[in-house]
């Protein structure tokens, strides 16, 4: 089967080839082929460790979510739009709270771009016309491997024909393997990509004299060359990671960046975008976008969303007790939550909605198995720039979708709740 | 069946003004006396109450990638709660509505039928599935087409049958309603950090100029029989002195002809007719457009008025938006996608007392009036203008003369010198408005069984509490603008779905996309598309929109 | 004066905008006062228990009020005194009177605060008297005193009033600072970013960003925005 389309990270690759026979897809990355892979899927629906039948799998995550007073439904970044999009309209019935992956990674993008808004492009844009590519607080050769030679670094595009076309630039605080193959690579001391951010925009501005000679471990002059790359550029590209979104400054970084390339785009031309983690992170803030309002963090304790990541986000909500019970969709929070969050999540019923065991399987009450979409489903999906593509259903299952299941959950919270 | 009794019915297609009638509904069309069961029927009495199709915006921006980011940009905009969710869902927005919201408000409105404006070919996809989260309405989506980079190809080598099987296709795959031009040449220049500036321009890396474009996509589309025509957002929109722009743009429908239907359809003309040189000199260019559009019978244009309050810019026009974003110093967001086109978002507002926003205002209305009233249709480019839920008010005004005067105190005077407004007595007839906001929008998508009330429509239908035969328009403004806010009663294909403001049924409506593909032989233009994919980011075999992905899809065989 | 007890330990968070309002009614009333527990709409004296002492325009929240949130919500006038910790959102949008915590305040203190006086003897956490999600503008008047630390968000986007932290804050005090003063005893991070007036005063450590001219003033900046604001030492 042609055009098999990747379901595991952001680069979200569309030129897979999967061999039925052998059953085994080509031309992915390692991440992407060991998504297709053979694995550990959990067998049977379980409450309590025991196996029973879906319906009474469903009739018991309803009751749990129905008679919590501030149920937590999360996760949502490896599931297909139509899943999140009942996601979302339960937790409206249900007046809990939805928050999805990005409340760990990339929230800060959204919060940035609320404040200074987004000045981007499609990956497709990128590939075609940009000459300069920065990868700041970004290491695509590991997270993203095939992101280079799809759209950014080796692509080939209309105006910029191959590598040598392209100048790239590496800014992190160690060298990554993405540093070492750049063209030029800016060493900065952890913490300090806002204050020079700062720098980068009174160089461009005319007031480099006000610069002083060493900002976050890097020297004025290598500043004022990078400032130089960028003025000279004819169609410049940011892509940032955790690099920048998980450490010290968070939205106030992409903000700064963002104030950076408003600036740029008065003499010429610069994009900057984010590299999402997950293949439908972003169909997990968009969905719920369109439906209420918010990408995440949303509260409907009051019958309608509220928006709030300090106290909405599923970290906050747990770190706070603020909820009695929850359902993890294709998530596993146990694994990457801070241990006081996780701690909380402990003590609370949990549903779990994923194909394959974590570590939150380990502390569900309620475990239901679902299809693995882009393999066994049919579904939509965003790719890290927002354009929308189709998975496919390449192999037959008897798992349930992650939309049929939220959708028997849902329709008996309807009736129930009226 | 429905039987909805003794209304006052005005429907301008069918020649109806004002008279007392019984409408009769049945499987969700309107249908003869002679087919219902009268005794089976479900009764509305809607004597003394004005009775009328359900309203068409075939301009506003609804569904897609940037009424999203919009969204998620605004925090402050989605604060408003309208509705509490229970038996049907929450609903927030101020003027950005989320997509329950949009239904919700145009169905209490009396409006049944919405058009997404602009929508990138490769994000077809978020467009569908925003618009079926969309309740109530029937919709469509209008695909852009010039700043992509095959459009610009066919027209390098002057070559109409690949253009038009390019057209064919583009429709096909994003299952989108027609030929849509937003500054034609002009987003492909931004890609470069420029725009064009006249209709001459070369557009940069093509030999093409955005005459050419808009010119040949008329031929195709007009060759092809599409139900619309080409959709035209013009060069040059905000720029004080581009009403001659727009004039030089609208000329080029000369020589084109259809029987059914306009063959240049020019949008928010509002923002494209600014006479002057500078924000400092600035003045009206309606009259002047108002002049050339009424004497050519092959041109429709919408208004694109200005509302105060709070709006927001989202437009594929990606350098007009970064102007804007420099002009006042607004966030902004921008995407540029693929070798297709691009789009900015800028959050803006229009206050009375600001001289250039009181001349927008004034200008909209001023095309509303003087442009005759089969020309010309009532829109906000929402949320360029503002809200759709204040068309009301719009139509309240081109009736009264005595509101207009009573609203012209309120804003800056600068439109006494700069605008004719002031001087225009002309107060349009019900029926005109009617038409406005109903059968002329209709008639210019080509949608034939909307906007009126004949045997065969679709029952779509709005009962306003207004009688049209006792209201003394002029005066009773007020009354006119309570009355047109919240109908009665509206009906989508045959089902309540608002009483009286309430929601009272949710139901989904259908989206209506063209195929035109048995027109042209597709072999002609695949070796380019195909050779084309080689700049895209996706395969040629995943772009697209299949149509059993859209919920409710209707599709529309042209032969 | 009334004196308002938690009943239980709280399973969830509870929303419950009390203000000094309140004390001008019956305890019945009060008592009946709609708070949200979770989902649930539930009356105040489900939860609390509430005693009142004379006539006095003063609420006095007696224990751990540490989840509970929008504690004097655009209150006017009147005192509230917190004999614990206190939640998110305390003093949002407020206009007058004053709040005493003395335990610690939780995220969004002071939300864009126009008048009135907020006193924490504990610490505070993040977003201390700033602006909203998505809106423009912060505080514009009043007076927050931190005795103890406080966390990230300092006053950003203020235009009026004054902040005074006796501990250490963390990173961006004062970003987008029109007018007002903060002033931070202890130590600090970044301080601010894009400020176009204003006055910031810190006695400790801080990070100056590379965008402030040093002058006789102090430092002035931020460049960036053309900025007229003040940063000095103390």
């Amino acid at each position: 089967m042609q055009d098999i389309i990747c379901t595991f990270c952001g680069s979200v690759c569309d030129d897979g080839e999967y061999d039925l026979e052998k059953r085994k897809v080509k031309k992915f990355c390692k991440l992407g082929s060991s998504k297709f892979a053979e694995k550990e899927r959990i067998k049977a629906p379980m409450i309590d460790g025991k196996e029973v039948s879906y319906e009474e799998a469903i009739e018991k995550a309803v009751e749990i979510l129905v008679n919590a007073k501030k149920p937590l439904l999360y996760g949502w970044a490896s599931t297909a739009n139509e899943a999140i999009r009942v996601g979302v309209i339960l937790a409206e019935k249900l007046g809990g709270v939805y928050d999805q992956c990005a409340s760990v990674c990339h929230a800060p993008g959204t919060l940035a771009m609320i404040e200074e808004g987004l000045p981007g492009a499609t990956l497709g844009s990128v590939k075609n016309r940009a000459d300069v590519v920065i990868f700041w607080g970004s290491n695509p050769m590991e997270a993203h491997p095939r992101h280079g030679t799809r759209y950014s670094i080796s692509a080939k595009g209309l105006l910029v024909k191959d590598r040598k076309q392209r100048k790239i630039i590496v800014v992190d605080v160690r060298p990554t393997k993405t540093a070492k193959i750049a063209d030029m690579f800016v060493q900065i001391k952890p913490g300090y990509d806002y204050a020079i951010i700062s720098a980068l925009r009174a160089i461009i501005s005319g007031n480099a004299d006000v610069v002083p000679n060493e900002v976050g471990g890097v020297p004025k002059e290598k500043l004022v060359e990078l400032a130089e790359i960028m003025k000279k550029a004819k169609y410049g590209a940011i892509f940032y990671g955790l690099g920048v979104t998980q450490s010290r400054g968070r939205d106030r970084n992409i903000e700064n960046a963002i104030k950076l390339v408003q600036l740029l785009n008065r003499t010429t031309r610069w994009v900057i975008w984010p590299m999402r983690g997950h293949y439908n992170v972003v169909g997990a803030g968009e969905v719920p976008a369109w439906e209420v309002g918010y990408q995440y963090a949303i509260d409907f304790s009051r019958g309608y969303a509220r928006f709030s990541p300090a106290e909405f986000s599923a970290v906050e909500v747990l770190l706070r007790k603020d909820c009695d019970a929850a359902l993890i969709v294709a998530s596993d929070p146990v694994a990457h939550f801070p241990k006081m969050a996780v701690k909380h999540l402990k003590q609370i019923p949990v549903i779990q909605i994923d194909p394959f065991p974590n570590m939150t399987t380990l502390i569900a009450k309620v475990v239901i198995p679902s299809a693995v979409y882009g393999i066994e489903a049919e579904g939509t999906v965003y790719r890290m720039d927002c354009v929308p593509l189709r998975v496919k259903k390449i192999l037959e299952t008897n798992y349930w979708t992650d939309e049929k299941i939220l959708e028997e959950i849902l329709k008996r919270v309807e009736k129930l709740r009226g | 069946m429905l039987w909805i009794k003794n209304g006052i019915v005005v429907d301008p297609k069918n020649k109806i003004n004002a008279e007392k009638m019984d409408i009769f509904v049945k499987n969700g069309k309107i249908v003869a006396e002679s087919d219902v069961k009268k005794e089976d029927c479900k009764i509305i009495d809607a004597s003394g109450k004005l009775v009328v199709a359900g309203g068409v915006d075939m301009h506003a921006h609804i569904a897609g990638s940037k009424i999203n980011t919009g969204r998620t940009m605004r925090p402050e905009e989605m604060r408003v709660v309208r509705n509490i969710a229970g038996k049907f869902r929450a609903t927030l927005g101020r003027v950005l509505l989320t997509a329950p919201a949009i239904g919700y408000e145009y169905a209490k409105m009396g409006y049944t039928t919405s058009f997404e404006a602009a929508q990138p070919p490769i994000g077809a996809l978020h467009t569908h599935e925003e618009l079926d989260s969309i309740p109530m309405i029937d919709k469509g989506a209008l695909p852009v087409f010039g700043n992509w980079h095959l459009v610009f190809k066919c027209i390098e080598e002057k070559n109409l049958e690949k253009l038009k099987a390019l057209v064919a296709w583009a429709i096909e795959r994003t299952k989108g309603f027609g030929v849509k031009v937003v500054n034609p040449g002009g987003v492909e220049a931004w890609m470069y950090g420029g725009n064009v500036k006249s209709l001459d321009d070369q557009v940069p890396g093509f030999n093409v100029t955005p005459r050419e474009i808009i010119t040949w996509l008329i031929r195709a589309n007009e060759e092809l029989g599409l139900p619309h025509s080409v959709h035209l957002h013009c060069n040059n929109l905000g720029v004080p002195g581009n009403y001659q722009t727009t004039i030089e743009s609208i000329k080029l429908a000369n020589g084109f002809r259809n029987p059914k239907r306009q063959v240049l359809h020019v949008t928010h003309v509002q923002f494209n007719a600014y006479a002057g040189s500078s924000w400092r000199d600035a003045a009206s260019g309606a009259a002047e457009i108002a002049k050339v559009v009424n004497s050519m019978d092959n041109v429709t244009i919408d208004m694109g008025a200005a509302i105060f309050g709070h709006a927001t810019a989202m437009t594929g026009d990606a350098p007009f938006q970064f102007s804007l974003h420099k002009l006042i110093g607004a966030r902004w967001s921008n995407k540029d996608t693929e070798v297709e086109t691009g789009a900015g978002i800028v959050p803006i507002g229009y206050l009375p007392s600001n001289p250039v926003h009181s001349l927008q205002w004034a200008i909209g209305l001023e095309l509303g009036l003087l442009v005759d009233s089969n020309k010309v249709v009532l829109t906000t480019d929402y949320p360029n203008g503002g809200p759709f839920t204040e068309y009301p008010y719009v139509m309240a005004m081109l009736m009264s003369k005595k509101m207009r005067e009573g609203e012209l105190k309120k804003v800056h005077q600068y439109v006494q010198k700069t605008t004719t407004l002031p001087s225009i007595d002309t107060e349009k007839t019900l029926y005109e408005v009617i038409h406005m906001t109903r059968s002329l929008p209709a008639k210019v998508l080509g949608l034939e069984n909307k906007g009126h009330l004949g045997v065969g429509a679709d029952a779509d239908i709005a009962i306003y509490n207004l009688n049209p035969l006792e209201t003394d328009f002029s005066n009773e403004f007020e009354k006119v603008y309570k009355s047109f806010k919240t109908a009665e009663y509206t009906i989508k294909g045959g089902e309540i779905i608002t009483k009286n403001g309430e929601l009272v049924k949710e139901v989904f409506g259908k989206t209506f996309w063209v195929d035109a593909r048995k027109k042209v032989d597709l072999e002609v233009i695949m070796p380019d598309i195909k050779e084309y994919f080689n700049y895209y980011s996706v395969q040629l075999g995943n772009y697209g929109v299949e149509e059993r992905w859209l919920k409710n899809p209707s599709r529309l065989e042209v032969v | 004066m009334l004196i308002i007890k938690p009943k239980k330990e709280f399973e969830v968070c509870i929303e419950a905008e009390l203000t000094p309002e309140l004390a001008m009614k019956s305890v019945e009333e009060v008592r009946k006062f709609k708070v949200y527990y979770g989902n649930r709409v539930v009356e105040l004296g489900e939860l609390f228990e509430v005693v009142k002492e004379g006539e006095d325009k003063k609420l006095v929240l007696d224990g751990d009020f540490g989840r509970v949130k929008w504690i004097g919500t655009r209150m006017i006038d009147g005192e509230i005194v917190v004999k614990g910790n206190v939640g998110a959102n305390c003093g949002a949008f407020m206009r007058g009177g004053r709040i005493v915590v003395e335990g610690n305040a939780d995220d969004w203190l002071g939300i864009e605060m126009a008048g009135g006086e907020i006193i924490v003897k504990g610490n505070a956490r993040n977003l201390v008297g700033c602006a909203y999600y998505g809106n423009a503008v912060g505080m514009t008047g009043g007076k927050i005193v931190i005795e103890g630390n406080a966390g990230n968000y300092i006053g950003e986007k203020m235009n009026g009033g004054e902040i005074v932290i006796k501990g250490n804050a963390g990173d961006f005090v004062g970003t987008e600072m029109r007018a007002g003063v903060i002033e931070i005893h202890g130590s600090c991070g970044f301080v601010g970013g894009d400020m176009r007036g204003g006055e910031i005063r810190i006695k400790g450590n801080f990070d100056l960003l590379p965008t402030f001219r040093k002058t006789e003033k102090g430092w002035v900046g931020d460049v960036n925005v053309k900025g007229e604001g003040v940063i000095k030492t103390f």
